[in-house]
């Protein structure tokens, strides 16, 4: 089935103010193969295809298609070429039916009207050759996300594209959805059609690749074929550590469970499925990590813990008292929140540090006469830019334009001016300097010395091993592992959360 | 069972709604001579009708591309102006002094959308400015007796005094209309450039990685009203016979008011131009119902708003419920 080279991009380099993201990569793409690509979060291979697609251009290396070099500057070049980008639900437009959407800006005419007869027809004829379950009338509001992909690899394929980016394409899809997609992906491969497909999740790599490129620190760490690749070999390779897990990946982790339970969470579950049944204890002085892939629900428990979304049903439970989740309640009561997304949720960029701190803390703060005391509010802002060393040092500093490491110690000041008694921090450093990843780790460590129960989520699997002292791992909305009082390894902690059974445990 | 369009569904909302204000009406006025429900009556209520419903068409588009446009009834103004210039100072033909009226509605309609799609400015400001700087323009030009007093200017040409008029009870404004409707319905279900407006309403992302030039498609929208708000101004002109600085003030809410109630989202990318139709007769029928019944007419405009923010909660909520229930249907329906 596969043939000549596609498409090959040949010493790729790529980097972002200076620092390297992708280091003479080289990638290629044989017609009708299914090529997986592979890497861990950072690893480059978003860049890569931004690069093949034309949204970022590379900085250095070429990049041929059938054997010819080509110049890659948009979009609109790499449609033309024959490559389509199935974006989620992205670029589907709801009010319009699926034919509509098909063609969208190429609509066949008569005259000046659309001639919706002959579309629907073509539109018909494409559903036909690939025995997809869509009807061209339908209006997308009335359909699934999994469909409304299909409609955008079917519009891909009404341009004869010869190759087809799926980037993630199942992270939202229901398990029947998936395995239409999959089927669908065979069929297409049986055209000769190409597919690049990028997944976190290992069992569909297996079961669909013909090759595999794995990225690992915007380098090639490997390229298998369908015979080698074999997961523990792909999640060696994609961490990079061999096979005697060497200082940095494996860690004891040293739990006590004698300490006084200070939050217990009891069968929570979510009003749209994204998790469910969850129950953990976190206990005094303890940071427990919460691992496994994006998209596996814990951002979805953190924030239901907190109380940013209800969740259909469970309880929450602080030092004995049970709570009625809300964040102005969770707040009174002593929990802390670091939000993920830091930028939009974590801090208001406009304000300075002052009014940054101050804002979760109006209840504690002095007020003079009729008005907030601004000498407590400034008081305010000194300790916590003491205490954990903000940079700039100036409180009157718009805290949109510090860097981010120094924007994260601005969200985490404003809770160590509470009494804690939890903090749950969602992706603390994501986007952060080594120099100011250590600081905050030192501010968590801190926190748990004195008592405070600590949740971290983060998909860094160093950091989940070097911050957690208990560990536990969920997987499309269910807790599958713990990890207590065990020696334990990035691998251990991937293959729980890919799915993937560890036999020389 | 066929889970029903979200579309129709919304429209047999909206034609209910008529229906059941008609009939309350009906119930609380009467029927009969001088009451509300008569065909005199009913005939006069699609008349007032007829103007939000044609700048209601170009209003529509914009909405549908998640824009607005407050600067409509400033602009009616300024037509309006324009033409009784053209009449007062000059002895162009009655044709002339027209296609004058609606040279500057095209402009008005031109300048607002390269403001809003051309240099980014929001719909909101920027029209808000330009209803300003329009209503501002229609006082300049102004005609003023000698002691440089504003005075109304009457036209009344015969010709135009016939326009005003129409065959019996058959006005010209409500044939306008069901042309311009009827076009507008057209031009959004049946060309590319429907389905664009549609697309950018939508998501201009999804729109632009199309090919769709989103820019243009929203100054069209913008010319497009222009062009029936100046067909508004001159019925409105013809049926007072006159033109006055104050033509159109507070009128900007009207078409817009029509769109929602009947069924387009001011969040983009739904709704046609029928719906607009049936939401200008929902409110032509408020008022006069309201005036029949002789409720003091500052109330008209508390029913009138608080319409306005009930629909679109409504809306907002189920559209919400609805999407949410497609999807799941839809996922279903997709695997069997």
């Amino acid at each position: 089935m596969a043939g000549n080279t596609l498409i090959e991009a040949k010493g790729i380099y790529k980097s972002f103010s200076g620092v390297p993201v992708l280091q003479d990569v080289h990638f290629e793409v044989k017609a009708g193969e299914v090529h997986a690509l592979m890497g861990e979060n950072g690893a480059g291979k978003s860049t890569l295809i931004k690069i093949i697609t034309g949204v970022y251009t590379k900085d250095d290396g070429q990049i041929f298609w059938e054997g010819k070099p080509v110049e890659i500057n948009s979009y609109q070049d790499c449609q033309k070429l024959g490559v389509a980008c199935i974006y989620q639900e992205l670029s589907v437009i709801p009010p319009l039916t699926v034919a509509q959407n098909v063609y969208l800006g190429r609509e066949p005419r008569k005259g000046v009207f659309i001639d919706y007869a002959k579309m629907n027809q073509m539109t018909q004829e494409l559903i036909d050759k690939y025995q997809f379950p869509l009807k061209p009338t339908t209006v997308v509001d009335n359909l699934g996300i999994g469909q409304r992909q299909l409609i955008e690899i079917l519009k891909g394929l009404s341009q004869d594209s010869k190759l087809l980016i799926m980037d993630e394409p199942t992270a939202s899809l229901s398990g029947k959805e998936a395995e239409m997609l999959f089927k669908i992906i065979q069929k297409l491969r049986s055209e000769g059609v190409s597919i690049i497909y990028i997944s976190h999740r290992l069992e569909e790599v297996y079961m669909l690749s013909d090759r595999l490129t794995i990225l690992r620190d915007g380098k090639n760490a490997a390229i298998l074929e369908k015979q080698d690749i074999i997961p523990a070999k792909v999640i060696e390779t994609m961490i990079g550590k061999v096979v005697d897990e060497s200082a940095g990946s494996r860690k004891m982790l040293h739990s006590d469970d004698s300490a006084e339970v200070r939050l217990d969470v009891k069968n929570l579950t979510d009003k749209t499925d994204r998790y469910r049944n969850i129950s953990f204890q976190v206990h005094r002085g303890e940071i427990l990590g919460l691992g496994g892939l994006i998209g596996a629900g814990r951002t979805e428990v953190v924030r239901a813990i907190y109380g940013v979304d209800k969740a259909a049903s469970g309880e929450v439970w602080l030092d004995g008292k049970k709570l009625d989740p809300s964040p102005k309640a969770s707040i009174l009561e002593g929990i802390g929140f670091v939000p993920e997304d830091r930028r939009n949720q974590g801090f208001i960029p406009l304000l300075s540090t002052i009014k940054n701190v101050a804002l979760t803390n109006y209840d504690i703060v002095k007020i003079s006469g009729t008005s907030i005391s601004d000498a407590d509010e400034l008081a305010m802002a000194k300790r916590a830019i003491q205490a954990i060393d903000i940079r700039p040092a100036d409180p009157n500093k718009q805290v949109g334009v510090m860097s981010g490491g120094n924007q994260q110690k601005v969200v985490l000041g404003k809770w160590l001016m509470r009494d804690l008694k939890l903090l749950i921090v969602d992706e603390p450093t994501a986007g952060i300097d080594v120099g100011a990843k250590d600081e905050i780790y030192q501010i968590l460590e801190n926190l748990a010395k004195q008592g405070v129960a600590v949740i971290v989520v983060t998909s860094d699997l160093q950091e989940l091993l070097r911050v957690s002292h208990r560990i536990i791992v969920m997987r499309k909305g269910d807790i599958v592992k713990e990890f207590k009082n065990v020696e334990v390894t990035q691998s251990k902690v991937l293959s729980a959360g890919q799915g993937v059974e560890e036999e020389a445990e | 069972m066929k889970r029903m369009n979200q579309t129709t569904m919304r429209r047999l909302i909206s034609i209910g709604m008529l229906v059941i204000l008609v009939v309350l009406f009906t119930i609380l006025a009467g029927a009969g001579k001088g009451k509300f429900f008569n065909f005199d009556n009913l005939i006069e209520v699609v008349r007032d009708a007829s103007i939000p419903a044609i700048i209601g068409v170009g209003v529509t588009f914009i909405i549908i591309t998640a824009g607005i446009d407050l600067s409509t009834g400033s602009m009616m103004a300024l037509v309006g102006m324009t033409m009784a210039n053209i009449y007062a100072y000059t002895l162009l033909p009655f044709s002339v002094m027209i296609l004058a009226g609606i040279l500057v509605g095209l402009l008005c309609g031109f300048c607002n959308g390269v403001i809003v799609a051309k240099f980014n400015v929001p719909e909101f400001i920027g029209t808000l400015a330009t209803m300003s700087i329009f209503r501002a323009m229609t006082y300049i030009i102004a005609i003023r007796d000698a002691n440089g007093v504003i005075k109304s200017q009457p036209m009344n040409h015969s010709g135009y005094t016939w326009l005003g008029g129409g065959f019996g009870k058959f006005y010209f404004v409500i044939i306008a209309m069901i042309i311009i409707v009827a076009a507008g319905q057209i031009i959004l279900k049946y060309t590319r450039y429907g389905t664009n407006l549609y697309s950018v309403g939508a998501s201009k992302k999804a729109a632009t990685l199309s090919g769709i030039d989103v820019a243009k498609t929203r100054l069209i929208a913008y010319v497009i009203t222009g062009f029936t708000v100046a067909v508004g101004a001159v019925f409105t002109t013809a049926r007072l016979q006159s033109a006055t600085t104050a033509i159109g003030m507070d009128f900007e809410f009207n078409p817009i008011a029509a769109a929602v109630v009947g069924g387009v989202a001011l969040s983009g990318g739904s709704g046609d131009v029928i719906g607009t139709l049936i939401g200008a007769l929902f409110m032509a029928t408020l008022e006069n119902g309201v005036r029949k019944l002789s409720i003091n007419t500052a109330y008209q405009y508390v029913i009138k708003g608080a319409i306005i923010i009930a629909v679109v909660i409504f809306d907002a909520t189920y559209k919400a419920r609805m999407d949410r229930k497609a999807r799941e249907e839809g996922a279903k329906e997709g695997l069997e």
